[in-house]
């Protein structure tokens, strides 16, 4: 195997072993906002964050924790077949099913970056590329405040706190991200499989 | 391209991509996606992501970290061991009395935990060496722990329930009572199918000889404590929810808390336990929530291509058939498709797709939920693809074959199977107890 | 020829959707005679209700009906449609205000500017509270989670209602796990029809707004892309819609306050409740503070408004 691929399989373990277990404490975050969220209403008056503080951090937990638990191997496979095979036959399978997994990713992402173009107020007529294209060169030439002129209408949640959205769909193609990077190293790992060596 | 065609294409290629043993959630996303994109839809490539934001929205699935969190801390910190002492010196002077103390046990670690993961282990870990060391039959107290520990998920707090709920759109509360007397009902009928067959074969399962039986009245009572300890948990985590002063999540929460507080002080939390508790329950609830991430957006798909409508143009229109006959083709090609596929994925595919027919069909909801699970729970034990005989083949020790386990489940099924077509013929056994406390 | 297919979602769950949009649908889809064919979805059944408007914006939805409140519409009519705070006070000033007040005209030019048509607007139901709890007095609705509409709750927030945004089907269900204390969200006729009335107890006679505003939506270039006669049968559908619906709620509003049995009627008295008008007025400068468009439409609001009152009843009370 090149140099290069084992540095980025290398690269790409540690990166989202890093994120995964940051998400997975996120866990004791989660059972914080919802323990606070019993008591301040049993206390004093119900704060009206705390339910969508939650699904935001239930999103960072899965999203960011999906990587991990590639790694980890607990995604299920039906293994009517597959249990009865040798580890290459195996590897073969799934250096090509590996690719239908980065193609279902590859349209989340596809999907979630048009989403959060529309998050920032992308104009209905341009396009998701043409609109975050000009937002980057802006924000590179003439910085912060004139890319923030680009903005268009911010999507709000519709709860009555209404916070912005953009953070969380950003958060979302970032985990999604990840995982396409991962599968390329899980890809390049069952290639490395079938020609006989352990990565 | 016509409804039938696209229906039949869609289930067909799903079934193709998981018979390649790729991981579920690829399976199911990959051909969401690939119908999006090319069979016709205008734009419908953004639909797998929006289904990310419909499973941000739907809070019940905050509660599914919490109840896996609860059943890892349970089963990895031993707090289960005085439990299954408790049964066992009570049981043990009875003919089969340890098999049948272990459905009471898997009763007991049921109503504290969400899936039968944590109960499989505690069977599989705690209860099966010590069977098999007093000469119990090995293919019996493997079938007894597996189906044991299927009561995890119709027993409350149930996230399969809570899926359920999810996709039914039901009241999770009365739900999870609607639960609580089939599966006592259940697991009497395992109790009474042990006791029948150690009676009649008393080699299956010999009494505890005349030495171990004799423990004093003062320890007895002790161990009978042990069993206080779940009970606890559980009226902690469901009394306020029941009674309305905390709602559903905020249970869990408390749940979770609960469990984990009770091993600290029980001094069973060290580091392995607590890492191994975390990091798993990252592990399969992320398991979890991309396979239903996947599903979401292959529900919506299935639905706007006219998949869904060709399906119920076939069962109402073209098959002609009349309620019944179609709820009863429904649970046999349901347990008929748990047989090869995912649980989980059958869970959040086939449901969507069954569940609005039943509610056109006049059939209770809540009723249907209890059906629903008992199947799952058929699903979740016959070969080859089910989370209970996964994990027994991972725990089991090494004298027990999966030939075995396989031959272990046959007479547990039928009495399920029994259980089922009870519950069907008399609804009442699942809603007499969430009328009674939710009726107005 | 193949039919031109459209994929439609409603803001409704399928109990309410039986009555106020797919009437519309059958209606149309029989008179296209075969040209046309609307498939209906109800609520969050394709793309969920916070990306509704992205997805009728790009085409992966062709047609929506909604309030422009609760589809998040980005444009500065998100406020006013929904129920705007003590705006109306009968389904039938909705249509008024469109077409004799001139809000059509600025509905279909905001639209326009975000890539979307805007067909028409109608009136529908007061928005009442349903809640498990009694209430009689403004005291009573501190602290109560009410599932309301963005601006309703922005409105209510200031008499201590916590209002809570969940997928609509999930409401009733919400009422039963604790997430809920009741609704804020419509007349009596929706509360028995979606079975809200089956979770909660009291009826507050009370509504913050007399007529919720909604609309039919479609896809800028769908509908550009249909022939003339076809879009005829749309706008008669939706007319059609729209006369089913002014009596299926009237009818209903009067028949289940006299004679329902799930709800127990309760009212704040006149004298109390005028600290809500009030503060309507305040909401209202608020609100017209906010833009050029907002100004505008509420003094449409206070120039109608006044003429009611003018005239006296029927168009006011007493
Ligand atoms: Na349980
Ligand atoms: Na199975």
């Amino acid at each position: 195997m090149p140099r290069v691929i084992l540095g980025y399989i290398r690269a790409i373990d540690a990166m989202n072993y890093f994120i995964g277990r940051f998400a997975m404490y996120l866990l004791f975050v989660l059972v914080g906002v919802l323990l606070w969220s019993s008591v301040s209403k049993t206390l004093f008056t119900s704060s009206h964050w705390t339910l969508e503080t939650a699904q935001f951090v239930m999103v960072a937990y899965y999203v960011l924790g999906g990587p991990y638990s590639l790694q980890l191997g607990s995604n299920v496979r039906m293994d009517l077949f597959y249990g009865g095979w040798s580890v290459r036959q195996r590897a073969w399978f799934d250096a090509f099913t590996v690719l239908f997994l980065m193609f279902y990713l590859g349209v989340l992402l596809y999907g979630g970056i048009n989403s959060f173009a529309y998050s920032l107020g992308r104009p209905y007529n341009a396009t998701t590329y043409e609109f975050l294209s000009e937002l980057l060169s802006t924000l590179f030439s003439q910085g912060f405040d004139a890319a923030g002129d680009k903005l268009g209408f911010m999507e709000r949640s519709n709860s009555p706190w209404r916070p912005y959205l953009w953070p969380v769909k950003s958060l979302l193609c970032i985990g999604v991200f990840l995982m396409l990077l991962q599968s390329l190293a899980e890809f390049f790992r069952d290639i490395g499989r079938i020609r006989g060596e352990a990565l | 391209m016509p409804y039938e065609m696209i229906a039949i294409l869609m289930f067909s290629s799903m079934m193709l991509m998981l018979l390649t043993g790729q991981r579920v959630f690829g399976a199911i996303g990959f051909v969401a996606s690939a119908s999006a994109v090319f069979l016709g839809w205008n734009n419908g490539v953004d639909i797998p992501f929006s289904a990310a934001m419909k499973l941000m929205k739907w809070y019940p699935l905050l509660t599914l970290p919490m109840f896996i969190f609860m059943g890892y801390v349970l089963s990895e910190s031993k707090i289960a061991d005085d439990l299954y002492k408790m049964f066992h010196v009570w049981m043990g002077p009875v003919r089969g009395g340890l098999a049948i103390g272990t459905i009471g046990l898997m009763v007991l670690i049921s109503a504290m935990n969400g899936l039968s993961v944590a109960g499989m282990a505690i069977g599989a870990t705690i209860a099966l060496p010590e069977l098999l060391k007093r000469g119990y039959d090995k293919i019996m107290v493997t079938g007894v722990i597996q189906a044991g520990s299927s009561l995890g998920i119709l027993v409350p707090p149930s996230v399969v329930l809570v899926l359920y709920a999810m996709i039914a759109r039901q009241p999770v509360g009365q739900l999870w009572l609607a639960g609580v007397i089939p599966g006592l009902m259940m697991a009497t009928m395992f109790i009474i199918y042990i006791y029948v067959r150690c009676r009649l074969q008393p080699h299956l399962g010999p009494a505890l000889p005349e030495d171990e039986r004799n423990v004093p009245m003062a320890e007895k009572l002790r161990l009978l404590g042990a069993g206080v300890l779940p009970l606890a948990i559980f009226a902690v985590m469901m009394v306020p929810f029941v009674k309305g002063y905390t709602s559903l999540v905020e249970s869990s929460a408390i749940g979770a808390m609960a469990a984990f507080l009770a091993a600290v002080l029980k001094g069973r939390m060290t580091r392995e336990v607590f890492e191994t508790s975390v990091r798993q329950t990252l592990a399969i609830s992320c398991m979890f929530m991309w396979i239903i991430l996947a599903a979401l957006g292959f529900g919506a798909i299935f639905d706007g291509l006219g998949a869904v409508k060709a399906i119920e143009d076939l069962f109402t229109q073209q098959l002609g058939l009349n309620a019944w006959t179609i709820l009863i083709l429904m649970q046999l090609s349901f347990i008929l498709m748990g047989t090869f596929l995912d649980d989980t994925a059958m869970l959040v595919i086939v449901a969507p797709l069954y569940v609005p027919l039943v509610g056109s069909m006049g059939f209770d909801l809540v009723w249907y939920g209890v059906l629903y699970t008992i199947t799952c729970q058929i699903a979740y034990m016959t070969p080859p693809f089910g989370y209970n005989l996964f994990l027994m083949r991972a725990m089991a020790p090494p004298e027990i074959t999966i030939r075995d386990i396989y031959r272990s489940i046959v007479p547990f099924v039928i009495v399920m199977a029994f259980a089922l077509a009870v519950v069907m013929i008399f609804p009442q056994i699942a809603l007499w107890l969430p009328n009674y406390v939710y009726g107005k | 020829q193949a039919p031109i297919k459209w994929r439609f979602q409603t803001y409704a769950g399928a109990a309410l959707g039986e009555f106020v949009t797919k009437p519309v649908i059958d209606y149309i889809n029989t008179a296209a005679n075969g040209e046309m064919e609307i498939e209906l979805f109800y609520a969050d059944q394709i793309v969920p209700t916070g990306e509704l408007f992205q997805a009728l914006q790009s085409g992966t939805i062709d047609a929506v009906h909604s309030d422009d409140d609760s589809m998040a519409s980005p444009t500065p009519l998100q406020v006013f449609g929904g129920y705007f705070p003590l705006a109306t006070k009968h389904a039938l000033d909705v249509p008024v205000l469109f077409e004799q007040y001139g809000l059509a005209d600025i509905w279909r030019s905001e639209y326009e500017k975000v890539g979307v048509a805007w067909l028409s607007a109608a009136g529908q139901d007061p928005c009442n509270f349903n809640t498990k709890k009694e209430v009689t007095s403004l005291a009573d609705l501190d602290g109560l989670k009410l599932y309301t509409f963005p601006t309703a709750g922005r409105f209510l927030a200031q008499f201590g209602v916590i209002p809570v945004s969940i997928p609509y089907e999930d409401a009733e269900v919400a009422v039963q796990t604790g997430e809920l204390d009741g609704m804020a969200w419509s007349g009596i006729t929706e509360d028995y029809t979606v079975g809200w009335a089956n979770v909660t107890d009291y009826f507050l006679t009370n509504n913050i707004s007399g007529a919720w505003i909604g609309s039919f939506f479609v896809n800028q270039k769908q509908w550009a892309d249909l022939p003339e006669h076809l879009k005829s049968i749309v706008m008669a559908g939706i007319e059609a819609g729209h006369t089913y619906r002014n009596q299926w709620y009237w009818g209903g509003e009067a028949r289940l306050r006299a004679t329902g049995d799930q709800l127990k009627l309760r009212s704040i008295p006149q004298a109390e409740w005028k600290t809500v008008e009030d503060a309507a007025v305040t909401f209202w400068d608020e609100i017209a503070q906010e833009g050029e468009i907002h100004s505008k439409i509420v003094q449409i609001f206070r120039d109608y408004n006044e003429v009611l009152g003018k005239a006296g009843p029927p168009y006011s009370f007493g």
